[in-house]
């Protein structure tokens, strides 16, 4: 499979090509710094005392990553991938498959698995997953790009 | 920024006044509250995740750009969730666990916006001993244009 550097367009795009986004290194301050950016200051983030505990009967025994910066970090793999072929992100859907707690390096990648051409325009769909250091699962999901026709 | 105990108060704030799994009726519009997004708002976001695209940072560069001027990343909604959530919303109960989330992007949110969310539960179910719900959510501008639209699922406190 071959690491796409060269730059690319809707008719270079294969099934298969690959995409790499930017590590992240997540602690206990950058977890401080994304509960300040975006007010989700719920204790799974900050509280070491709350989670001891369980509840919903789900353990995590320490303080944990927000899912939604796993969103944010295949935002940016995928914008920073279409931008420069005049591409647009339509839709990105994630499951999230294991925590993540400071300390863990996360990297996001995204393979094509499809294209399309409708009435109006043009499509890809990308499988995007993250995993960690251990090279276990984190996040998983389906994003899809539109690739306007030029006028 | 917030002390960790004004964080504290905050988010214990109102627990008890919150609708629990039990009291949620899928279809059932939530009270949401505008939200006026700013450039230091968005840029503090792009910062915590790590996207430093100019686009949303560099005023010139986005000026010359298809957009003209500069915008949100896609995925702001993750601010504007809880921007647009009043403090007594289940959304903020304590112990939320988020499980997973789709998203779909119409236009860019921008900086100055009014920014306004329509929300619901659409479902509640229980599963593998879990207490879910389902909620849907949509972000319109001063325009009503739709931002996005988006779904996600919780596993609820109990």
């Amino acid at each position: 499979m071959t690491e796409i550097l060269e730059r690319q367009s809707f008719e270079s795009l294969a099934i298969g090509d690959t995409i790499t986004g930017a590590p992240f290194h997540p602690t206990r301050e950058t977890i401080r710094d994304f509960c300040e950016a975006s007010l989700d200051y719920n204790p799974l983030h900050w509280d070491d005392d709350y989670m001891k505990g369980s509840f919903g009967k789900t353990s995590f025994g320490g303080i944990i990553m927000h899912g939604m910066t796993n969103f944010g970090i295949l935002t940016k793999m995928l914008t920073d991938w279409l931008y420069p072929m005049g591409g647009v992100h339509r839709r990105l859907e994630t499951r999230w498959k294991a925590p993540v707690k400071p300390g863990d390096a996360i990297v996001p990648t995204g393979t094509v698995t499809a294209k399309k051409e409708t009435a109006k325009s043009r499509w890809a769909v990308i499988a995007v997953e993250i995993k960690n250091q251990h090279g276990a699962t984190i996040a998983q999901g389906e994003a899809m790009a539109e690739f306007p026709p030029a006028r | 920024m917030s002390s960790a105990s004004a964080v504290a108060v905050d988010f214990w704030k109102d627990e008890k006044t919150r609708k629990m799994w039990d009291d949620i009726v899928p279809g059932a519009p939530r009270r949401t509250v505008p939200y006026v997004l700013t450039r230091e708002a968005i840029q503090a976001y792009c910062r915590s995740v790590g996207d430093l695209h100019p686009l949303y940072m560099d005023e010139a560069y986005a000026k010359a750009s298809p957009f003209g001027g500069l915008i949100a990343p896609p995925s702001i909604h993750i601010l504007l969730m809880f921007a647009c959530t009043p403090m007594d919303d289940w959304m903020r109960s304590p112990g939320t666990v988020n499980a997973g989330q789709s998203w779909s992007y119409n236009v860019p949110a921008r900086p100055g916006d009014t920014i306004r969310m329509d929300a619901r539960a659409l479902d509640k179910f229980i599963r593998k001993d879990r207490l879910f719900v389902i909620h849907d959510n949509v972000f319109f501008n001063q325009n009503d244009d739709v931002i996005c639209s988006g779904r996600g699922w919780t596993i609820r406190p109990m």
